[in-house]
């Protein structure tokens, strides 16, 4: 943000002239569509993550391996969530000193995990002809 | 367990609020954050925690996640908020403006007790009916919410078009009408030398009889002419400055006026009626006359109000 900022007060004094394309990347904050659209894709990652037994910290550095990066913060809530709608289970597992919420994903669960993917492939191919439309114009 | 640790972990409980899932929610934050401590720091310390917490969020950002999906009143009810609060406070002002004319304590159940003040107690006690009313609003719109039902609330409209009030308040006045007034007002001033009073028992050719005591005679009739005089003197003045001011000031004088006249005792004021209880009748006509003005007051209030919102927003408003 303050990078942002400082670059806008150059920008308005004139001794940085930035081309247009670096304007628009400069003054536009995509994070909060980034957050928005993350929502809804999160949640089927998770469903597809939780195929076998995991605990919050091993998925956030599972995701991270695969180059996703999320809120430690978000996941959390977003497992309590689906676990009061039966899509995964939770179970406390004290045999270690820290004890760990393992988490796994229930039959309900993939029923709704493979309507969500449908969904998610059908979006996609709606996006992909509409781009495609655009670029013919 | 870290001092640090166990503070964010209160702070976030705080903001948690009571939920049942509470201590579950703690436990599984605390694992995380150790073991992130552990694994990407080497060891737990005091050090590697803060850096882990910092990177966790604030305690209430973290607190807010979990309670995405619970309101305390559905955002769709901010209307209804501010609408339901505005009627309310309508009244419950007017009720309160009429309470303090008489100098009277009111007490409509079950919610509404207006003490009995001076005016100067009243400076305080306006703004308290308003919060009054917004928090008793908001209460019933919480339950609303919580209940968690489809529930369509009614939606009153208001019949009166404010935008076309305010409008019609600045039209110009009218010599004639003006004249006509003054020529009436002339009307009573003459009554009043002439018999010293404005009201009267009978109006036989023999003689007229006043229906007060002399004393109480002077008091109402003058206090009634101050009343009209302010109107018309309002009116003048709208022939120099067309503003809603010019109204307010003039509802405010009105009142004034009334509210001193009411809190005057005169002994033995109004003589012996042998029809019916004249006093009931004199009581009801005040009462009559105040709460005409205190809403003519509100009115100014609300025209005004809208006209600086109107300002602030420039954009139509129904």
């Amino acid at each position: 943000m303050t990078y942002r900022v400082s670059y806008s007060i150059y920008i308005l004094h004139g001794i940085y002239q930035p081309k247009t394309e670096e304007v628009v990347r400069m003054t536009i904050d995509i994070s909060p569509f980034e957050t928005e659209m993350n929502r809804g894709f999160l949640q089927v990652l998770v469903l597809v993550l939780l195929e076998t037994d995991m605990y919050g910290y091993s998925m956030v550095k599972q995701l991270e391996e695969k180059g996703y990066g999320l809120e430690e913060n978000t996941l959390y809530p977003l497992l309590r969530r689906l676990e009061k709608k039966g899509l995964i289970k939770g179970k406390w597992d004290i045999r270690e000193d820290r004890p760990r919420k393992f988490y796994v994903i229930t039959k309900m669960g993939r029923d709704v995990r493979a309507q969500l993917l449908k969904i998610g492939q059908r979006q996609n191919e709606i996006l992909n002809r509409l781009l495609k439309e655009n670029q013919n114009v | 367990m870290s001092e640090k640790l166990e503070n964010y972990l209160e702070e976030i409980s705080r903001y948690l609020g009571t939920g049942k899932e509470k201590q579950e929610i703690l436990t599984e934050i605390k694992s995380h954050i150790m073991e992130k401590a552990e694994q990407e720091y080497g060891e737990m310390t005091e050090s590697s925690l803060a850096k882990v917490i910092d990177s966790y969020g604030s305690p209430r950002r973290v607190a807010e996640k979990y309670m995405d999906d619970q309101q305390i009143i559905a955002p769709a009810f901010k209307g209804h908020l501010l609408r339901y609060t505005a009627l309310l406070f309508f009244v419950h002002l007017a009720l309160a403006v009429v309470a303090l004319i008489f100098k009277t304590q009111l007490l409509i159940l079950p919610f509404f007790y207006i003490p009995e003040m001076d005016n100067f107690q009243a400076l305080f006690y306006f703004p308290m009916i308003f919060i009054y009313d917004l928090g008793l609003v908001g209460i019933i719109l919480y339950f609303v919410t919580q209940s968690g039902k489809n529930i369509r609330l009614p939606w009153p409209r208001f019949k009166l078009n404010w935008q076309k009030m305010a409008d019609s308040q600045q039209k110009k006045p009218k010599v004639f009408l003006f004249m006509l007034m003054l020529m009436g007002y002339l009307a009573f001033v003459y009554v009043y030398v002439r018999y010293s009073t404005l009201f009267f028992k009978s109006l036989n050719p023999g003689g007229v009889e006043a229906l007060f005591s002399p004393e109480a005679s002077r008091w109402y009739s003058l206090a009634l002419l101050s009343i009209l005089g302010a109107g018309i003197f309002a009116y003048l003045v709208k022939f120099f400055i067309r503003s809603e001011w010019v109204n307010l000031l003039r509802s405010a004088a009105q009142l004034v006026i009334l509210g001193i006249v009411i809190n005057r005792p005169i002994e033995n004021a109004i003589r012996e009626f042998i029809y019916f209880d004249i006093h009931l009748v004199a009581d009801l006509i005040i009462a009559l006359i105040a709460l005409i003005l205190a809403i003519d007051f509100m009115k100014s209030l609300i025209i005004l109000g809208i006209k600086a919102f109107k300002k602030k927003v420039s954009c139509p408003i129904d």
